[in-house]
């Protein structure tokens, strides 16, 4: 039989319970996606009658043209300023989301190729992009050229800021990329753990060590079950966020790619969490070393915070945590809707050394069975 | 005879302490062999070892010719094993639980159902195969735990406690299927217990450890001559009194043992008639006598005589303390 073989039959254990447990395991795995898309994903739901504030100094037919254009969507809430002063103030306080500046003699270049300045308050990224794509919008319709620039720095044409999203793009994309690769990782480290460790209480994996099996096809068996436990769970998160309303841009390939990045995480994190549950005892214990290990994982990886904005001393983490690189990768597929070769590659490859790496530490703390006797 | 395990020199630290000192023990094949001893006498220790899962210090296994320790994997398919805690997956039915363990025993894939109807058979659990083990009651857990083991014919049977925590009629029934399959099979058994009851009606032999050390080892016949002869005198007082009537015992002639409610002698040739003097002189003290007994020496009295305290599964003092040094060093 050998070593696959042993690993097959205990594998085959784990998918019966799994069966037993169907409809508990379903309805876990619709749990945490739906919450979770229904918490965030209503964030990122285009807000409406967003205030921006407009000071008309140009007070000809352009400006009128420019203001009745943004007053005719109901995406923005136009309030009238009279001096940029008094609408910066607005702005400040956050009362409006963007403020918009018509300068004098914008009607005179014939509205084609007058400036004007807009100027976003960042603290609410959603409004923010409604403000700044109205605008965009109606100002291309006039042919004039926008500039956005920060709060702070008035009057500085300068390039249109770089969000976390595009600012037409899907916010749930960006939400669903980040649960799927959440989703995945979480569940990884708790189910292919827990197994491990309520076999080791309920003594089974005594008993399995007192068969003439390789003892390594216990590992094996449990790595591969928590691989297809969290892919089962983030595939029913992709399907519930795909009928919410995420797109995948790459298309159909891009599903398939998608989905398997998200079985390599699944298959690295089950293998972090056997190594883990290689030695720990109590079921305490590990949620607590696993909880402490997979939150940041998954924050500092990108999965809702865009790495950028992180403070430089979290840079180190962010480059050598494997969830950055899969989370990139997830975005590429369905934010840019373009994944280089390359890239699915060199992901592939960070993604499988880990596992490999996990593994093998799994082994090596597993090397030593008077460790397992409670 | 033939010698089925041998276990040379066994000796297992944990640190500074010695949990197996120096065990030699020969099991012979077709016997029924149990090794009693109280909690943390070093009994799991040395089924541990026997089944590969603890290195000894130093030392030799060998089971049915296989050195354990060279080859450990190929020594474990000659043991059946039922563990001190009962194993058996509850998300799992009868049959899917048997399944996995024959596979696990690398039973060919073509016997594999015959197998399985005939552990059933054995454990009486036919009419229950498809049921989920979770809902079955703690003996017929057990019941499936030994058909488990026995799935692969092994030449050994090795028990850890099979029958603590059961109720009268469980235990008899697993000493029933065990007298069984030794007879049958000829299977040979190596048990542990706590239960001195257990081991003289089951066992052909008998080895005591305590404190590591293996302290005697013969048939329970055997085991009770050590006592010498005639039956054992047992007199329960208040706990106040029991150095008193010691000292009656002590006029009497006879060795008393003091325990926590008792004081217990062995009578010699002329047992009831010490008894009646002992009854005499206890009454004249004014001290009131709860029970009074006279039995054959059991292997509890042998035990007692051997280590001056008694076989309980309670947590006596040692008991306690010991079991509490074993946890300390991290098992």
């Amino acid at each position: 039989m050998g070593l696959l073989g042993d690993t097959y039959t205990l594998f085959l254990r784990e998918m019966l319970i799994f069966k037993k447990n169907m409809t508990m395991n379903i309805a876990r795995s619709l749990m945490f996606p739906l919450i979770f898309i229904l918490v965030l994903g209503s964030f990122g739901s285009s807000p409406k009658n967003v205030p921006i504030a407009v000071v008309n100094y140009d007070n000809g037919l352009g400006a009128l043209r420019l203001i009745n254009l943004l007053q005719s969507g109901n995406n923005v809430e136009v309030i009238s300023a009279t001096t940029q002063q008094q609408a910066m103030a607005l702005l400040s306080k956050s009362t409006v989301a963007a403020v918009v500046v018509i300068p004098t003699g914008f009607t005179q270049s014939g509205g084609t190729d007058g400036s004007i300045y807009v100027y976003l308050d960042n603290s609410q990224p959603q409004s923010t992009a409604v403000a700044s794509a109205d605008v965009n919008a109606a100002a291309s319709q006039l042919g004039a050229k926008t500039a956005v620039s920060s709060v702070g720095k008035p009057g500085i044409i300068s390039v249109i800021a770089n969000y976390a999203y595009g600012a037409g793009s899907n916010y749930i994309s960006f939400v669903v990329g980040g649960l799927l690769v959440m989703v995945v990782s979480f569940g990884a480290v708790f189910t292919a753990g827990f197994t491990m460790l309520s076999d080791r209480e309920l003594g089974n994996l005594k008993a399995f060590l007192t068969t003439p099996i390789n003892k390594f096809a216990i590992l094996l068996s449990k790595i591969f079950y928590g691989t297809f436990q969290s892919f089962f769970s983030a595939f029913v998160g992709l399907i519930i966020g795909l009928m919410y309303g995420a797109t995948i841009a790459a298309g159909i390939v891009g599903f398939f790619e998608l989905i398997w990045i998200i079985f390599l995480v699944g298959f690295g994190f089950s293998a972090m969490a056997i190594a883990l549950a290689a030695r720990t005892k109590q079921l305490q214990t590990y949620a607590l070393v696993g909880q402490t290990i997979i939150m940041p994982l998954s924050f500092l990886g990108g999965a809702f915070v865009p790495t950028a904005l992180l403070p430089a001393f979290l840079l180190p983490i962010v480059t050598v945590n494997p969830l950055t690189y899969a989370v990139n990768a997830v975005r590429d597929v369905m934010i840019k809707g373009f994944l280089p070769t390359a890239t699915l590659v060199s992901v592939s490859a960070i993604l499988l050394t880990f596992t490999a790496v996990m593994t093998a530490l799994a082994f090596i703390l597993f090397r030593d069975t008077s460790k397992q006797l409670t | 005879m033939e010698n089925i395990i041998e276990i040379k020199n066994l000796v297992k630290k944990f640190g500074d302490f010695t949990a197996v000192n120096d065990i030699s023990i020969n099991i012979r094949k077709g016997e029924i062999f149990g090794l009693l001893g109280p909690n943390g006498a070093g009994k799991s220790t040395t089924i541990n070892m026997i089944l590969g899962l603890l290195s000894p210090t130093s030392g030799k296994i060998m089971v049915n010719g296989i050195d354990m320790q060279k080859e450990p994997e190929k020594a474990r398919n000659e043991i059946g094993i039922v563990t001190q805690e009962t194993v058996v997956e509850p998300e799992l039915t009868g049959e899917q639980n048997l399944m996995i363990f024959g596979r696990l025993y690398h039973i060919p894939a073509a016997e594999l159902k015959k197998d399985i109807d005939t552990a059933l058979k054995l454990a009486d659990l036919t009419d229950f195969k498809d049921a989920y083990a979770g809902t079955y009651s703690g003996g017929m857990k057990r019941r499936l735990e030994t058909a488990k083991s026995l799935m692969h014919a092994p030449e050994i049977m090795l028990l850890d406690e099979p029958t603590t925590g059961l109720d009268i009629q469980n235990r008899a029934k697993i000493w029933d299927v065990l007298r069984g399959i030794n007879r049958n099979q000829n299977v040979t058994i190596l048990m542990t217990t706590q239960y001195l009851e257990e081991a003289d009606q089951l066992c052909n032999r008998i080895g005591i450890i305590d404190h590591g050390k293996l302290i005697a080892l013969g048939t329970p016949t055997e085991l009770r001559q050590k006592i010498g002869a005639g039956n054992m005198i047992e007199v329960s007082v208040d706990k106040d009194d029991l150095q008193k009537v010691a000292a009656v015992f002590k006029k009497a002639g006879l060795e008393p043992k003091i325990l926590t409610n008792k004081v217990v002698a062995a009578g010699g040739s002329k047992g009831t008639e010490k008894i009646t003097e002992l009854v005499k002189a206890i009454s004249a003290s004014r001290i009131a006598i709860h029970n009074i007994s006279m039995h054959e020496p059991t292997i509890d009295d042998v035990f007692l005589k051997l280590t001056g305290s008694e076989v309980r599964d309670t947590t006596g003092d040692f008991q306690g303390g010991r079991g509490r040094m074993m946890m300390g060093r991290g098992r």
